[in-house]
C-alpha cells in the first residue's frame, strides 16, 4: 500500500515537534453488498474506502489527524497536521521500520471479489427463498449477502512495519409473519472471517432461511410476556450478548483507564459466581470477531478476562495502556481509518460449565427461557444494560411451555454476573456488529445455555 | 485529485460505455474534535473523509457504486462497477434521475461560524471546570468535549441538475460522572448549532443534576400506569419509528400504515409535522438526496395520517408527488426515504400540568437501548427507563432500572395530553426528531 520510505519519512514529520510515539494506519477496502426484498435483487452496493489516520502521542495527550489523500504529500501534511496540534517542543527520533509477518491464521480460499454477483445472488436466493417458502404466513423477506475485504498497514515509529488482509463474508435473512392481523419478526445472520467458502461447510444459506422464518412464525403466534423478576434460562449462541453488554464493556481499557468502570480496579477480585469463566479470543480460526494483528499492529491473543469469578485481564490497546500502566492486550480496533482506534473486543465468550443443561430448564418453576436475544447496550459506568429477548418461552415447573414476545432484560453488570449460577454445554458464537466511539466492528457472543437466578423481565404486567 | 476534476473522468467514462444517464453524489465532512481528561486535552482529533457515488440507469434500472478514491483509474472502475451492479437488479419498478432547473426554496439562514481549534479548547477546558464546580460529587472521568464539523454535498446528473450545499456546525458535550461513595452514575448535556448562544455553565449543571438524580435511585414498580414522557423520551421514539411514515417500508409491507393514509392513526390532538428549514434543525436543507425541493408537511394533522413520506420511485409507484424526502443513509446507500426535522407539534399543557393529570404513575426522561428494544415492524417495545415517581400530581423519587413495554401503534392513540414547548435535543446529522412532554395512559413498567 505504501512503501517502508515513504512512511519512515511521514513517521519522522509527525514526531518532529516533540511527540514520542507516531502510527500510521492506512486503509484500502472494498465493501460489497447485495440486497433482496420483495423476491427480488433489489440493490447491489459496492465502495472502495481507502484513506489514512495519522496519530501522535507525548506522555497522555494523544492526537490524530485524518485524509483520503494517500500520496506521499497527502501523508506528509496529514503527518504535519498532527506534529502541529501536539506541538509540545521539537525531537528528533530516528525510525527504522522493519518488516513484521505475522502470517494469516485465518485462509480465505475463495476471495469474494473475484466471484461474480450472479453467483453470489444464487446464494443470496437459496436462503431468501427458503424463509418465502417456509410458511403461509410469511409476509415479507428481505435478506442481503455482505463482503468486505479490508487491507490495512501499520507503522510506528517503534520500527513496527505490518500488514493484514481481512475478509469477511456474512448472508442475513430477516422474515416478517403475520397471524390475526399482528406481525412479528425473526432473523439469522451467519458470518465468518472467510471468503465465499464459507457456503460449502460453514454455513447452510438455506438453513439460514428457514431459520429467521420459523424464528417469525412462533413469536407472531405468541401472546407477551408477563413482567417481574424472575429466573431466566439464556440459549447458547447470540445469548454471550448478555455477557458482552452486562460485562465486556465495562472491561474495556477505553472505560476502565478513565475509572469510568464498574469494574475499574477490580483485578484479582471476585466479580462474578464463580461458575463463570470468561474469554476473549481474537485468534480463533476464521470466527467473525478475529483478527491476525489488531489496529495498532499488536498479534491477536486469546485473554481469559474471568476465571472462576476472579476477574483477570481487560481488554487494553496501546494508548490507554499507557494510563494504566499496562500493555496491549491486542485488542485496539477501528472500524476505519476515519475513527479513533481504541480497546475494543473480538470473539468473546462464557466458557462451557459443569451444569447438564436439562438441569437448567427443570430447576425452574416459574421463569422465561430465552432461547435467542437480539441486540442489547449498556451504560460501562454503572453497568445498567438492556437486552431484547428475539425468541422467548414461559418455562413451568421445569418445562418449556408457550412463546411469549416482546421481552427484554434490564439490569447491572456487576449484578448480574454474580447471579449466573449455572453454566451448562454447548458453546456457541453467534455474529454481531458493535458500535463504539470507534466504529461498528464485528464481534462475536457466545456463551453455552446458562441461568441468572433473578433479573427484572420487561414485559407486560 | 479535486471533484470537479474527478466528474470530468467519471463523463468520459460513462460516455465510453454508452451510459446517457446517470448521477455523481458527493459528500465530504471534516471534523475536529477535543476531549478532555481531568484538566487537560487528552484526545484531539482532526479527521477528513468522504467520497462519490456514482449511480445510472442501464436498461431502467439503476447501478450504483461508490469511491473514496479520486483517481483516473478509479473514474473508470466506478462507472464500470455500476454498470455492472445494474445488470443483476431484478426490481422493476421505475428509477428516476431529477430534471436540472427546478425552484428551490431559498434557506434564509446565515450559515454558523466554524469554531476555531483554539475555541474549541478553551471552550472544552471551561466547560470541565464548569463541570468540576457544579458539585463536590463530580468525580474524575467526567469529561467535557467539543467539536466542529463542515459538511459538504453536491449533487450533478446528466438532466442538468448542479446543486451543492455546505453546513456548518459546533458541538458541546459536557459528560458529567458523579459518585456518592458507594456507587457511580453518570449523564450526558449536549448542545449543537453555535458556540454563541452557548451557555457553558447551564450545560454542565444540567448534566450533574440529571447524574445525581440516578443517584440511589431506586427500582420502579411492577405495574400499569400512566406515564410522563420527557421531550427527550419521547424524540428517541419517533427517532425510532420514523421509518413507519417512510413510503417504501409502507409499499414494502414493513409498515402497518399502509393503505392508512386519509385516516385517523393517532387520538385527534396528534400533529407529526416534518420541517426541512426547521429553526434549530442541524442541517436546514433545500433540497433532498435526489435533488428534489424539500417543503414543509403535516405528517399526522389532528390524529389522521395525511401524509407518508415519498422519493421519486415511492412516489411514481403511488401515482403522486414526491415529498421531498429522498435520503442516503450514507453517501454509499442507494436513496430510501427519511424526515428532516420530524416532531410532534405542542399543544396547551406546561409539565407541571401533565403531571398534575397523570395523579399517580411515572415520568421517563431516559430511554435506552433503542435499537434492540423495539420491534419497528411489529411496534412493540419493552426498554429500558429511568426517571421519576409521579406522586400526587408531582415528580418524587428517582427511579431506574425498569422497563417500560408498549406498542408504538397504539401509543399514538393512547396520548391523552400534550405539552407546550417543542424541545430538538441531540439535532446532528441530516435529520433530527424534537417533542415537547407528552402524557400517555396506561403502559407497563416492569421493576422490583
Amino acid at each position: 500500500m505504501i512503501s517502508k520510505e515513504i512512511c519512515q519519512r511521514v513517521l519522522a514529520r509527525a514526531v518532529s515537534t516533540g511527540a514520542d510515539y507516531a502510527e500510521i494506519f492506512a486503509e484500502h477496502s472494498v465493501n460489497h453488498s447485495i440486497s433482496m426484498i420483495e423476491n427480488k435483487v433489489e440493490t447491489v452496493q459496492d465502495a472502495v474506502i481507502a484513506g489514512a489516520g495519522i496519530r501522535v502521542y507525548k506522555g497522555l495527550r494523544s492526537v490524530m489527524a485524518t485524509t483520503i489523500d494517500t500520496t506521499e504529500e497527502g501523508l506528509l501534511r496529514c503527518a504535519g497536521k498532527a506534529a502541529e496540534a501536539l506541538s509540545q517542543g521539537k525531537a528528533e527520533i530516528s525510525i527504522c521500520l522493519k518488516e513484521r509477518l505475522y502470517g494469516d491464521i485465518h485462509p480465505v480460499r475463495v476471495v469474494p471479489s473475484s466471484v461474480s454477483n450472479a453467483e453470489k445472488i444464487a446464494v443470496l436466493k437459496e436462503g431468501y427463498f427458503a424463509a418465502r417458502q417456509y410458511s403461509d404466513s410469511i409476509r415479507q423477506v428481505t435478506g442481503s449477502l455482505l463482503d468486505v475485504d479490508h487491507n490495512i498497514l501499520i507503522a510506528t515509529s517503534e520500527g513496527l512495519y505490518a500488514q493484514d488482509r481481512q475478509i469477511r463474508t456474512r448472508l442475513s435473512i430477516s422474515a416478517v409473519a403475520e397471524k390475526n392481523g399482528e406481525t412479528q419478526t425473526g432473523s439469522c445472520s451467519p458470518g465468518r472471517r472467510m471468503g465465499m467458502e464459507m457456503f460449502e461447510n460453514e454455513v447452510d444459506a438455506k438453513a439460514t432461511g428457514i431459520k429467521a422464518a420459523e424464528q417469525a412464525v412462533t413469536m407472531a403466534g405468541a401472546g407477551y410476556c408477563p413482567a417481574g423478576v424472575m429466573p431466566v434460562a439464556i440459549g447458547n449462541g447470540f445469548g454471550g450478548v448478555i455477557f458482552h453488554e452486562a460485562c465486556g464493556h465495562s472491561l474495556e481499557a477505553s472505560s476502565v483507564a478513565y475509572g469510568c468502570s464498574q469494574f475499574a480496579g477490580k483485578l484479582g477480585q471476585q466479580i462474578a459466581n464463580p461458575k463463570v469463566t470468561a474469554i476473549d479470543d481474537g485468534t480463533i480460526p476464521n470466527a467473525w470477531g478475529s483478527i491476525n494483528i489488531d489496529d495498532e499492529g499488536t498479534p491477536a491473543r486469546k485473554n481469559v478476562l474471568i476465571e472462576k469469578g476472579i476477574l483477570k485481564s481487560y481488554m487494553i490497546d496501546k494508548f490507554n495502556g499507557r494510563r494504566m500502566g499496562m500493555p496491549s492486550t491486542g485488542n485496539a480496533r477501528r472500524q476505519s481509518y476515519s475513527f479513533t482506534t481504541t480497546s475494543r473486543m473480538t470473539n468473546t465468550y462464557i466458557a462451557e460449565g459443569a451444569d447438564r443443561n436439562e438441569d437448567i430448564i427443570s430447576s425452574i418453576e416459574y421463569g422465561l427461557f430465552a432461547k435467542q436475544m437480539g441486540g442489547g447496550s449498556v451504560n460501562p459506568t454503572t453497568g445498567e444494560f438492556n437486552f431484547a429477548v428475539a425468541e422467548g418461552y414461559l418455562i413451568r415447573n421445569g418445562r418449556i411451555c408457550e412463546p411469549v414476545r416482546g421481552a427484554s432484560l434490564v439490569g447491572k453488570g456487576s449484578e448480574v454476573i454474580m447471579n449466573i449460577d449455572m453454566v451448562g454445554s454447548g458453546l456457541e458464537l453467534g455474529q454481531g456488529m458493535c458500535g463504539s466511539s470507534s466504529g461498528s466492528i464485528p464481534t462475536n457472543v457466545g456463551q453455552p445455555l446458562i441461568r441468572v437466578a433473578s433479573i427484572t423481565v420487561g414485559g407486560r404486567s | 485529485m479535486d471533484f470537479n476534476s474527478f466528474k470530468q473522468y467519471v463523463i468520459k467514462a460513462a460516455q465510453d460505455l454508452g451510459i446517457t444517464e446517470y448521477e455523481l453524489y458527493y459528500q465530504t465532512s471534516e471534523s475536529t474534535d477535543v476531549d478532555i481528561f481531568k484538566h487537560e486535552v487528552n484526545e484531539f482529533s482532526s479527521s477528513m473523509d468522504g467520497g462519490v457515488c456514482f449511480r445510472c440507469l442501464v436498461n431502467g434500472r439503476m447501478g450504483y457504486a461508490s469511491t473514496e478514491e479520486l483517481s483516473a483509474e478509479q473514474a473508470e472502475s466506478l462507472v464500470k462497477r455500476a454498470y455492472e451492479n445494474a445488470s443483476v437488479l431484478e426490481n422493476d419498478d421505475r428509477e428516476f434521475l431529477v430534471e436540472g432547473g427546478q425552484e428551490y426554496e431559498p434557506l434564509n439562514i446565515t450559515p454558523y461560524e466554524l469554531p476555531t481549534t483554539e475555541s474549541l479548547i478553551q471552550t472544552a477546558l471551561a466547560g470541565q471546570e464548569a463541570l468540576y464546580a457544579a458539585d463536590p460529587a463530580v468525580i474524575d472521568g467526567t469529561s467535557c468535549s467539543t467539536g466542529s464539523v463542515k459538511r459538504t454535498i453536491a449533487i450533478f446528473n446528466s438532466k442538468g441538475l448542479d446543486l451543492s450545499y455546505e453546513n456548518n456546525i459546533a458541538i458541546f458535550a459536557a459528560g458529567a460522572v458523579v459518585s456518592n461513595g458507594k456507587e457511580m452514575s453518570n449523564d450526558y448535556s449536549v448542545k449543537t448549532g453555535s458556540f454563541l448562544e452557548l451557555d457553558v455553565k447551564e450545560q454542565a449543571a444540567k448534566a450533574v443534576s440529571d447524574a445525581l438524580a440516578k443517584l440511589d435511585a431506586e427500582v420502579a414498580p411492577t405495574g400499569s400506569y400512566p406515564v410522563v414522557f420527557s421531550p427527550k423520551a419521547v424524540a428517541s421514539l419517533l427517532g425510532t419509528y420514523s421509518g413507519i411514515f417512510s413510503a417504501q417500508s409502507a409499499q414494502k409491507g414493513l409498515s402497518m400504515l399502509k393503505g392508512k393514509e386519509g385516516e385517523m392513526i393517532a387520538a385527534p390532538i396528534v400533529t407529526l409535522v416534518d420541517d426541512p428549514f426547521y429553526p434549530d434543525s442541524a442541517m436546514p436543507i433545500s433540497f433532498d438526496a435526489e435533488g428534489s425541493p424539500t417543503h414543509k408537511k403535516n405528517i399526522i394533522e389532528n390524529g389522521r395520517l395525511n401524509t407518508l413520506l415519498y422519493n421519486l420511485k415511492t412516489a411514481a409507484i403511488a401515482g403522486r408527488q414526491t415529498t421531498g424526502n429522498a435520503s442516503k443513509v450514507s453517501y454509499t446507500s442507494p436513496v430510501g426515504i427519511r424526515p428532516f426535522t420530524m416532531y410532534l407539534a405542542g399543544r396547551e399543557f406546561t409539565e407541571d400540568e401533565l403531571l398534575q393529570k397523570a395523579g399517580n404513575g411515572v415520568y421517563i426522561n431516559f430511554l435506552g437501548g433503542l435499537h434492540a428494544g423495539a420491534n419497528v415492524i411489529s411496534g412493540d417495545f419493552s426498554l429500558q427507563s429511568a426517571g421519576f415517581l409521579i406522586e400526587n400530581g408531582v415528580k418524587t423519587r428517582a427511579v431506574k432500572s425498569f422497563t417500560v413495554a408498549g406498542n408504538f401503534y397504539q401509543l399514538l392513540n393512547q396520548i391523552t395530553a400534550i405539552g407546550k414547548e417543542v424541545e430538538l435535543p441531540n439535532a446532528r446529522g441530516i435529520t433530527s426528531f424534537g417533542a415537547p412532554c407528552v402524557l400517555v395512559e396506561g403502559l407497563s413498567i416492569a421493576g422490583k
